[in-house]
């Protein structure tokens, strides 16, 4: 529906979208020139506008060690958890569209019933399940909880779903088994609703605080977010290096957001109920 | 038959084991704490005590405070965000050069970790900040010790980071829901001589309003649950703590007292219910709300 509008209106539209773009992406842009600040330069309004730029608190960052530990931390169990994600989403989402099973229903209902349970009453428990189950303050607990995730299966199950068996069948008669039917048959099939799944999983867990906050102690474990939040909370503030840090912990997302727009927005509108 | 539902059922197992042990046995086991007066590091195993946990949260300022202020935190921003993000979503819907480009430049704040999220506006409300230097150009006096070190301004300061971080997350929905409505409603609107106002007011509003009461509904969800924010701005100083702070403090910080504070939990884990209970029967009428 294109309207063709008054030039006044069209001017006023865009002055008014130019005003919010500046709201919406100011933060983040100083976030940046904060990161490329030289000490020498104090934090103040002017700043924004003066040319000098440096990498030093990059490097810094980096000269420092613990960065590229944190950084490796972010990856690796953002990369493990994308990964189950994917297999394991698309296992169960099969299971749920294709077959009638003894307690089917319930299964179903149990998934509803987690993507509205609000998170902060498994705090506790998922904290002494871990410490007592051993795995507290290794990649374990960073992992095991959040390999299924409720709203990843939903949105297989409803992918699956809308595509006609076919294919599977004429598998099966071929007797392939119920495994192999399911990675080279469905998988391959599934590829749209895995790229959804697996970007929305990847952003989730790459920001994810509470979590790796609470089931890890030591220095070795943290990942990125968890990092950048106990660093403020020593020393005084310490600006440059902050924005610097959280600069490396937001451009991959954000290059990652890019690339992948569409599979974040039909993800988010399919069905995110939950973050 | 029979392998066939074996077959399923050993496809589903992930789900099946991941919800009982990291759903539904945490859910039972956190309720069972709420009745004990179970400590991780006290010598003597939890013993049950009733409702006395229950009854010491109601007279324990601490949690009076947080909870109060996880209703400001909740029934502040759901308003606000929701007109906003309405607000965003309308401005983006129509065709026009660079649509692509504002929607995703909204959106951007929503793809950000909230740790980071939370650091930027902590320098930004800082005393000599950006955010202070542009309330003393409106004419405002900004409080001595920057927003975030004083009691009048400290949660709501908060409040305002939240709404601009999720205003593009529920813009997004909006876009959606607004997409679902059929042309010819505006067509037919048109032809009756309806100005947009009155279209806008008569068509859009009442269609929207589904989707409006599910963005408040994962809205509240998501709010009556604020930590990190809070976690990373104010470590509940400055009367900005919550439920969920109060959680970890009581439970995780220093004391853990898992007893006390998973009842503290529940209250909130009630609450949230009642809530969400509320916000159905609402959305399930037929007649329109507002």
């Amino acid at each position: 529906m294109v309207i063709r509008r008054p030039p006044l209106i069209a001017a006023l539209h865009y002055a008014v979208l130019v005003t919010l773009l500046v709201v919406m992406v100011g933060p983040l842009v100083w976030m940046i020139r904060v990161a490329l600040l030289d000490k020498a330069l104090s934090i103040s309004g002017e700043v924004l506008f003066s040319g000098a730029v440096t990498l030093q608190n990059f490097a810094d960052l980096f000269a420092e060690g613990s960065l590229a530990r944190y950084l490796f931390n972010s990856l690796f169990v953002a990369a493990v958890v994308t990964a189950g994600n994917v297999l394991f989403c698309v296992m169960v989402g099969y299971a749920l569209a294709r077959f009638r099973f003894l307690s089917s229903r319930l299964t179903f209902m149990s998934i509803v019933i987690v993507m509205m349970i609000p998170v902060h009453i498994v705090i506790i428990p998922l904290y002494l399940i871990c410490l007592k189950g051993g795995i507290y303050d290794t990649y374990w607990a960073l992992i095991l909880p959040f390999l299924v995730n409720p709203v990843g299966i939903f949105l297989a199950r409803q992918y699956i779903e809308s595509i006609p068996p076919s294919m599977e069948e004429a598998a099966r008669v071929d007797g392939a088994s119920e495994m192999r039917i399911l990675l080279s048959v469905v998988m391959p099939l599934c590829k749209p609703v895995i790229a959804v799944l697996a970007v929305l999983a990847f952003i989730t867990n790459w920001n994810s605080f509470l979590f790796p906050f609470i089931l890890t102690s030591g220095d070795e474990l943290r990942t990125l977010p968890v990092a950048l939040a106990l660093m403020q909370g020593h020393q005084a503030v310490d600006w440059q290096h902050l924005m610097a840090g959280s600069t490396v912990a937001v451009l991959p997302v954000m290059a990652l957001f890019f690339v992948m727009q569409r599979q974040v927005v039909s993800g988010i509108t399919a069905g995110g109920i939950k973050q | 038959m029979r392998s066939r539902s074996l077959t399923a059922a050993l496809f589903a197992s992930p789900w099946t084991v991941s919800f009982a042990v990291f759903w539904a046995f945490p859910l039972l086991y956190s309720l069972w704490m709420g009745f004990t007066d179970y400590q991780l590091l006290s010598p003597h195993p939890p013993r049950f005590i009733g409702l006395d946990n229950y009854r010491a949260l109601f007279s324990d300022a601490d949690f009076i405070s947080s909870l109060k202020n996880t209703f400001i935190f909740v029934l502040g921003t759901i308003p606000v965000s929701t007109i906003v993000s309405l607000c965003l979503a309308l401005l983006v819907n129509r065709e026009f050069k660079g649509r692509g480009f504002f929607r995703s430049a909204y959106f951007m704040p929503w793809v950000t970790s909230m740790v980071v999220v939370a650091l930027i506006f902590t320098n930004l409300f800082e005393r000599g900040g950006y955010i202070a230097m542009l309330a003393r150009m409106a004419g405002l006096e900004p409080p001595v010790n920057g927003f975030l070190y004083d009691r009048s301004t400290a949660l709501y300061s908060i409040m305002a980071m939240d709404v601009w971080m999720a205003a593009g997350y529920y813009m997004l929905i909006f876009l959606a829901g607004l997409k679902a409505i059929p042309d010819e409603l505006y067509e037919a609107a048109e032809i009756a001589g309806a100005s947009a106002w009155r279209q806008f007011v008569s068509i859009t509003l009442p269609m929207l309003r589904p989707v409006a009461l599910f963005i408040v509904v994962i809205n509240s969800i998501k709010s009556f649950q604020v930590f990190v924010e809070i976690f990373v701005m104010t470590k509940g100083r400055f009367d900005t703590s919550t439920v969920v702070y109060f959680v970890y403090e009581t439970g995780l910080q220093t004391q853990f007292k898992f007893g006390y504070a998973s009842a503290a939990a529940y209250v909130l884990f009630l609450i949230i219910g009642v809530f969400s209970i509320l916000q159905f029967v609402l959305m399930r009428r037929k007649e329109p709300v507002w």
